[in-house]
């Protein structure tokens, strides 16, 4: 029996004027299934969730119908919704609601009346389920933001529900605390029967695991099948979500393999073995040239040393590099190693207690403000929405620059000038980014700092932003970048650094860099690394496997 | 590791808790004897050192020039006493009324320094413990907006520090204007920032049934035998001085004639049952501290 049905679902937002977000969506959730749902951002994927959950449901005007358990959803009492449908949001700060972990592990149970006993029960009994004895007794300000995704996912689960739909669950965790989670809902999938729909832009940790992928453009279902076959099927289509899938899926069709295509890295390995059983006769593509000198380093940092208190622990033990002008420059290292910290340093917001920050030669703290922040430098911050504090776009941009036309202008780079009049908390994460990216660059920035910018976004809005970095790039601007995101890092980065332990430990160029790394890589340098040698990303393997196989032939 | 989690009176049920600190503060309000003032001070003071450390001290040490300034301020707005000390500005500076200033004094700082110690014991969960069963809609609200103030503090210095970074703001050079005119910026983008997290907020809890059945409330302690004893003991104690201030065996007149009802004879119990009863976190805590001694040296 499904578990949902989804009959000629058709939905429009009642501010749309009749344009479709979801038009005659029609397919079976089976219990206990896995199902992914995919598609770029404003495809319609969060408008289905939220319909098959109606207390979440915004208005408007409703088509055809959805069944759960056989029954009218509609007709669900809400106390069975809550019960039963478990729904995970984007954001694990605001769905937090009470101040102290246990208290919000009960509040759900606290809402259906459940007594002392039952919650008792059920409150430890999730604690120990997903490790969270530990923190149990803390206050949720002091959580990462991993551990507040884990709590308001046991939150949900105390409640036992059939059916757990996750909304980009982990969009704004780093790429450790997003397995970590993944992990863990794919545990509560196999462990327990829960039946999981998931929307995700980091398909490369879920499509293997997941039973049904389908994929969704501008509201309509184009595509519902295996994750296996759904590669192909995108391939085939040219749809530009095939750059969404996972990386051993990209290399196989990109290079024009035939067969069954490897979903993981170890599918990828056989693969690539299968391939080349004597190994392959060209191993590496040509060496790229170091940037070449060019005199005087945007940035310099020297011997930087940082801590938040008095007797805290220090943040930034010797922090030393170099930034040549114009060039993409890029930091990776876990979280809380202290590399938003150094962002900060430079700006100024974080004073080192020792060492030395010059800027373009001469020292951070000679420049005033007004010099330092004007046709110098400036900084994108993490959460882009900090940065918005009007009721438009374009009254924000406005705001930086009086000049009509060069707003224009930067709109145009930035790729906003359709969203220039809507209110910037109505964007996706993608266009708030771009947005942000725009007032950012109206100072004029010869030297560019952003802060995760990658964060939240999906693979095509990825693209996009690349294409703004390398234009600004060819206009001389320098950027330098803190970033959770390797692929993106070894794709379009000129340097990588690692920051690890407080300070940079080694810089190298992005194939250096990766290919001489074995665990804190991309997957197509993990995948091909027993068959090429500094293979970093899918066009790098794909560049070699076409290059191998016109030897072979 | 903070001093709060060694105390054995901090581990007992918030009701134990709660019922001291009415006692402790609510008796001593209508208290102006200064034997009472000082055993109630002696008892402060100890209490709030063990629970705050060197902290501790440091605050009492401050409340010295408090206490100080309060005493010898009170003779010079009230002029009733018969015997005069000196004259102020042509007014009588009388003896009863120093006396009566320092009990007024006293009275104020050793009330703040128990305000101190309650703050320290009965922390946010405590309370929703103890009341979050009586009115669950109105305690949870009440968590929420406490919770709100340190977010929206954290969320101003994130906007401070974004609108620096890009020139904006109020720098350092900015006129009175420019940094009133930015603060207003500031302030409506955390406006919508808040309001954008209330609306998820909101969500999130109808996503988990809030509003569909009568609340019930999830309490972490259970109440134990002991701590059935300590109340009962309490109890009793409480019983005995509100006896003994009803009888007027705890009053003390000031001005204009001082009259200080001596601790004498049948009033003597009385005294003593308010010494235990304060004297009981700090009992607790000694015996706690002896105990995990003796027990530490079997391991």
């Amino acid at each position: 029996m499904a578990h949902f049905e989804i009959r000629d679902l058709s939905f429009s937002y009642a501010s749309a004027k009749g344009k479709l977000s979801l038009d005659s969506v029609s397919f079976d959730i089976q219990r206990g299934e896995y199902l992914v749902l995919c598609g770029r951002s404003g495809s319609g994927k969060t408008t289905l969730l939220k319909q098959l959950k109606p207390v979440l449901a915004p208005a408007g005007k409703r088509g055809g119908e959805i069944l759960f358990n056989s029954a009218p959803i509609r007709a669900l009492s809400e106390r069975d919704q809550a019960a039963k449908i478990g729904y995970v949001m984007q954001n694990p700060d605001d769905q937090i609601v009470t101040d102290k972990v246990w208290h919000e592990l009960a509040f759900g149970l606290e809402s259906l009346g459940c007594d002392q006993k039952t919650m008792r029960a059920r409150v430890a009994e999730m604690a120990c389920y997903f490790g969270i004895q530990d923190w149990f007794h803390r206050d949720v300000a002091n959580l990462s933001g991993g551990q507040k995704q884990l709590l308001n996912l046991a939150s949900i689960m105390a409640m036992q529900p059939e059916v757990l739909i996750l909304d980009e669950p982990t969009s704004q965790l780093d790429p450790i605390a997003a397995s970590d989670f993944l992990n863990t809902v794919r545990k509560i999938n196999l462990e327990l029967g829960t039946t999981v729909i998931i929307t995700e832009h980091r398909l490369e940790d879920i499509f293997p695991h997941a039973d049904r992928a389908v994929v969704m453009d501008e509201g309509r279902v184009i595509a519902d099948d295996v994750p296996r076959s759904i590669g192909k099927l995108l391939f085939e289509q040219r749809n530009p979500m095939f750059t969404a899938m996972p990386t051993p899926v990209r290399v196989f069709y990109g290079a024009g393999a035939e067969g069954k295509c490897p979903l993981t890295v170890r599918e990828g390995r056989t693969w690539l073995s299968e391939t080349f059983p004597n190994g392959a006769k060209t191993k590496s593509l040509p060496e790229e040239k170091d940037p070449a000198e060019t005199g005087e380093p945007a940035l310099t940092m020297k011997e930087l040393w940082f801590r938040y208190e008095k007797d805290s622990p220090d943040i930034m033990r010797g922090v030393s590099a170099e930034v040549p002008t114009g060039s993409l420059y890029a930091i990776v290292g876990g979280n809380g190693a202290g590399k938003s910290t150094t962002l900060k340093a430079i700006c100024g917001i974080n004073r080192p207690y020792r060492g030395k920050i010059k800027v373009f030669g001469r020292p951070v703290e000679k420049y005033k403000s007004s010099e330092l922040f004007s046709r110098c430098l400036a900084m994108l911050p993490q959460d882009p929405k900090s940065l918005f504090v009007k009721r438009s776009v374009r009254e924000d941009l406005s705001e930086m620059n009086a000049d009509r036309d060069r707003v224009q202008e930067i709109a145009e780079l930035c790729r906003i000038v359709p969203l220039l009049d809507s209110h910037p908390y109505d964007l996706s994460g993608g266009e708030q980014q771009r947005a942000a990216l725009a007032k950012v660059l109206l100072t004029e920035p010869r030297l560019l700092l952003l802060d995760e910018p990658t964060k939240g976004i999906d693979s095509f809005f990825k693209e996009t932003f690349a294409g703004i970095l390398s234009e600004l790039k060819r206009k001389g601007v320098t950027v330098v970048m803190v970033s959770h995101d390797v692929e993106f890092c070894a794709r379009y980065a000129d340097m990588v650094s690692m920051f690890f332990d407080g300070q940079i430990l080694t810089t190298d160029t992005p194939r250096r860099f990766f290919g001489s790394n074995s665990f804190y890589t991309t997957a197509a340098n993990r995948m091909s690394r027993h068959v090429f040698s500094q293979a970093v990303t899918a066009e790098d393997v794909i560049a070699l496997y076409g290059a191998n196989r016109e030897a072979l032939a | 590791m903070k001093k709060e989690e060694n105390d054995a009176f901090s581990q007992c049920h918030p009701a134990v808790g709660f019922f001291f600190f009415v006692g402790a503060i609510g008796l001593g309000a209508m208290i102006l004897h200064p034997l009472y003032i000082l055993a109630s001070g002696l008892f402060a003071v100890t209490y709030y050192c063990l629970l705050r450390g060197t902290r501790g001290l440091k605050t009492v040490a401050l409340s010295v020039p408090v206490f100080l300034l309060l005493t010898f301020a009170n003779p010079l707005v009230n002029h009733d006493g018969q015997r005069v000390l000196t004259y102020v500005f042509g007014r009588p500076y009388t003896y009863e009324a120093l006396v009566y200033g320092m009990a007024i004094a006293g009275m104020l700082i050793v009330m703040l320094l128990w305000a101190g110690c309650y703050n320290a014991v009965m922390t946010s969960d405590k309370f929703m413990t103890l009341f979050g069963g009586v009115i669950p809609t109105i305690s949870l609200l009440l968590l929420m907006v406490l919770r709100l103030v340190p977010n929206m503090i954290r969320k101003v210095a994130q906007l401070a520090g974004a609108r620096k970074c890009i020139g904006r703001g109020a720098a350092d050079n900015a006129t009175k204007k420019e940094k009133a005119l930015d603060s207003l910026n500031v302030l409506s983008a955390l406006m919508t920032w808040a309001l954008e997290g209330g609306v998820i907020t909101a969500d999130s809890m109808k996503a988990r049934g809030y509003g569909t059945e009568k609340r019930s409330s999830f309490r972490m302690q259970k109440m134990k035998s002991s701590d059935i004893i300590l109340l009962s003991v309490m109890a009793v104690l409480a019983a005995a001085i509100v006896r003994l201030i009803a009888g007027g065996g705890t009053a003390a007149d000031y001005t204009p004639i001082m009259r200080i009802t001596p601790v004498t004879g049948e009033h003597l119990a009385g005294f003593a049952a308010y010494c235990v009863f304060l004297s009981l976190p700090t009992v607790l805590y000694i015996k706690e501290a002896v105990q995990w001694r003796i027990s530490r040296s079997g391991i």
